[in-house]
């Protein structure tokens, strides 16, 4: 191998021929074909879960055990942490509150150490201590190896952040107190056809997140129910670093909206720089959104942005109201993510379900859980009988405000505003 | 998503874009010549190839973000309180980390590679992954990423986007577009007027419905007239910190070639990469130079990291370095490994490819298009574009 002694002029030249290269004029219409869309909402009452055959566990003495599996370690420990907080502050509610007369409910702590494996372990751990349910866990992945074992013993799982339609199809012993993503698609594309009253909207999806790719796909199809037209979608990976090329693309369709289904790490810096490739349209996102960090990655361009979420700060109701003040006393300041209010409401509904219970086993708090009725949670009242484990609660559109306002919440969306 | 559905969309092309999208090819091409040239230095110089760049280049990330936070950029301060930033900031920003990551890559030659130097190759190239996989892992020990941290935009001081019209578009157009836009704006002062009596802002009175969809009504007519402006004109836009980068990437190669080409030392350099062994008869002092090559290649990286971190405002993690490194590994390869005007044109053409692909609607596929180009060129020439595929002799 020899160094050149000279560069030569040659790359010297594409690089400048590179930067004044003209094109052709003239604009091809690009039109994107219909996708059949994915990540069907599942039909209440329509598709029968398996049941659970296995006996579960009994409560022995006077001392209920109940099982958390949380992220306490790893890259999702900030959801971990809120949720488990919120889950002793409920505990330590509910026995304020009387308990139940004559037993202790203690809460075991297992770490799902951010990774569906670690879940596994904990929860089988759980399970052989003795529990009677477990609440957890904040994803998705994470929740479906709980809800495995747990379907293998016969105890049920009640999960805090779990949002993918197809968690609660493992048995009929698995719940959650979250909305699902087809909902949540539902609601931002009525909020965008009917709010913020666009009509052409373009999609940005995150083609590694199983997350993002069923987001953008019931976006678009109770988008294009409604009437509104899907101009073009574009795809990135978790990670990379540029979309000017997605965003030069969705530019030349003209859209009036943009739907970003991804994460908030690589949603700030896209609504960034789309901005600078002369987009100035309004942007909408899901709970994938939901961190203070996208105030700063997103800067003054994420400014106006509306995303779907499952709890707000400033909601004025009385339950939420009780429940900062109870973080204000134990934990201090305000929570940082949605994960502790969801935490909050997964153990008072396994708690006001034992409380309901005939005798205290696995198999008689399934079916109380099952019978949870308008339950006034700190994330809206939620209803799961009849439900298939998916709650029929509200969700709320967030409007991103500079700080130190942060995320203001604008509208709550019931299953009945939709026609549900 | 249907594959069959994504390749049958291609069929129109939109040559509007292609200007603005060949430019952002370049954009993008010169942060990974600026990485592939740490590559090919080393190359040239050990014939290692040394898989701890990337991490090199991460630490210059995280480097130029604590920098910024020195300088008040954090960021739970609110956007009123924010320092305003200038060229001597960024200039900082970017000697602090071309700093700590020439030291990085120094102490990484030092510790890591020197004690393997005269072994078998392999064994550096191990030792190589070995300190790449230290470096990401210890990295998440030690620095903050829950929840991954960005550089505050109010850091760059250019943050105006450059508009550059190549083909206007006709008179009535530009005319119609704006008296929709007063229509519009007639619109939106009513319902403005009438927002001042409603309650909230998402629960409105059938009234203000009615005057909100007027305006939206409005919008959309303002929407549509822009749009056939938009697909009339072929209009360039960069961001004012991109064409930074550029510039500066540009500078930067252009003080190493005269580097090379031109000092007592990059004679030796040269002398080095063409037989290690002789130019240490030669009166050569090659570990000076080795340690030398490192120091430059690192702060190139480090200067690279600042910008895309500073001007593309990307999350910052330990693995922030890993698809930045294997893309610019694959330049430095595609131009030919040990060559430096190689890694340059090698960088620019994988920007220019992967830009193309997502332009011609495959945005799915832009990352593997950095592997398909480099299997073609591999095939046809095996050294790379300007690499020479002399047979080594053993």
């Amino acid at each position: 191998m020899h160094v050149r002694r000279t560069i030569p002029a040659a790359v010297w030249a594409a690089l400048i021929a590179g930067v004044l290269a003209t094109g052709c004029s003239g604009s091809g219409d690009a039109q994107k074909q219909e996708q059949p869309s994915g990540g069907e909402a599942p039909k209440t009452s329509a598709n029968v879960r398996p049941q659970p055959t296995a006996e579960g566990n009994k409560a022995e003495g006077d001392t209920l055990k109940i099982g958390i599996v949380v992220p306490i370690n790893g890259d999702q420990k900030p959801w971990g942490d809120d949720a488990l907080n919120g889950a002793q502050i409920a505990l330590e509610d509910f026995n304020k509150q009387g308990g139940i007369p004559g037993k202790k409910v203690e809460l075991v702590i297992g770490d799902s150490g951010s990774n569906t494996e670690q879940a596994k372990s904990a929860a089988e751990k759980l399970i052989s201590d003795g529990v009677l349910g477990i609440i957890g866990d904040v994803t998705s992945s994470n929740t479906i190896q709980i809800a495995k074992s747990a379907f293998e013993k016969g105890v049920p799982v009640v999960s805090i952040g779990a949002t993918n339609d197809d968690v609660t199809k493992q048995g009929a012993n698995v719940f959650r107190v979250c909305y699902v993503d087809s909902f949540q698609g539902e609601v931002m594309a009525e909020f965008a056809y009917k709010d913020l009253g666009l009509r052409n909207v373009a999609l940005l999806t995150d083609r590694k997140q199983a997350y993002s790719v069923g987001l953008s796909n019931n976006f678009r199809k109770h988008f294009e129910q409604l009437g509104g037209k899907i101009v073009g979608e574009e795809f990135y990976e978790t990670k990379q670093t540029t979309f000017t090329g997605q965003l030069t693309n969705l530019k030349a369709k003209n859209p009036d909206g943009l739907f970003l289904s991804g994460y908030f790490p690589e949603v700030g810096p896209i609504v960034k720089s789309a901005k600078a490739a002369g987009l100035n349209v309004k942007f909408l996102g899901g709970d994938g959104w939901d961190s203070k960090e996208i105030l700063n990655s997103g800067g003054e361009a994420i400014v106006g942005g509306f995303f779907c979420n499952h709890y707000n700060n400033k909601d004025t109701r009385p339950q939420v109201q009780h429940f900062l003040k109870r973080w204000k006393e134990k934990v201090g300041g305000e929570p940082g993510t949605t994960m502790a209010a969801l935490g909050y409401d997964a153990m008072a509904v396994i708690l006001d379900a034992l409380k309901r219970c005939k005798s205290y086993d696995s198999k008689s708090l399934t079916a109380a859980i099952e019978e949870t009725e308008n339950f006034p949670g700190v994330t809206g009242d939620l209803t799961l009988k009849g439900q298939n484990g998916n709650p029929r609660k509200r969700a709320l559109v967030v409007e991103v405000r500079p700080l130190p306002e942060g995320f203001v919440m604008r509208k709550a969306i019931e299953p009945k505003d939709l026609g549900q | 998503m249907v594959p069959g559905a994504g390749l049958s969309l291609a069929a129109a092309l939109d040559f509007g874009t292609l200007p603005s999208q060949v430019v952002n090819g370049v954009l993008n091409g010169a942060i990974y010549a600026l990485i592939a040239l740490g590559y090919t230095m080393v190359y040239g110089v050990l014939r290692l190839i040394n898989f701890a760049h990337g991490e090199v280049y991460m630490l210059g990330a995280y480097t130029a973000l604590f920098v910024s936070w020195a300088y008040g950029f954090r960021p739970d301060v609110p956007p009123d309180q924010l320092p305003e930033s200038s060229l001597a900031t960024l200039l900082v920003m970017m000697l602090a980390s071309m700093a700590v990551c020439a030291t990085v890559g120094v102490l990484i030659e030092r510790f890591a590679y020197r004690p393997m130097r005269n072994q078998a190759r392999i064994s550096s190239l191990i030792t190589a992954i070995g300190v790449s996989l230290l470096l990401q892992y210890g990295g998440g020990l030690f620095l903050p990423q829950n929840p991954p941290p960005t550089m505050n935009e109010r850091v760059n001081p250019y943050r105006q986007t450059l508009e550059l019209t190549l083909v206007g578009a006709p008179q009535q157009l530009s005319e119609a577009v704006e008296a929709a836009r007063r229509e519009f704006q007639a619109a939106e002062r009513t319902f403005e007027e009438r927002l001042k009596s409603e309650k909230d802002q998402f629960n409105l009175s059938p009234e203000g419905q009615r005057l909100r969809d007027a305006k939206f009504e409005a919008e959309r007519r303002l929407r549509d007239a822009e749009s056939k402006l938009n697909s009339a004109q072929v209009t360039v836009r960069v961001g004012a910190g991109r064409l930074a980068i550029l510039v500066a990437s540009l500078l930067l190669m252009f003080l190493l070639r005269q580097l090379v080409l031109f000092t007592p030392t990059g004679r030796a350099m040269r002398a080095v990469s063409q037989d290690f062994d002789s130019a240490a008869l030669m009166g050569v002092n090659v570990d000076r130079i080795v340690t030398i090559t490192f120091v430059i290649g690192s702060a190139l990286a480090g200067a690279g990291a600042m910008m895309t971190a500073t001007f593309l405002g990307t999350s910052i993690t330990p693995y922030y370095g890993v698809l930045p490194g294997v893309k610019a590994f694959v330049a430095a390869v595609l131009g030919g490994i040990g060559n430096i005007p190689g890694a340059v044109l090698g960088g620019l053409l994988m920007g220019v490819a992967e830009t193309l692909v997502i332009w011609a609607g495959y945005s799915q596929f832009a990352d593997a298009v950095a592997f398909v180009v480099l299997i073609v060129v591999l095939l046809f020439r095996p050294g790379g574009l300007l690499g020479s595929s002399a047979v080594e002799k053993v």
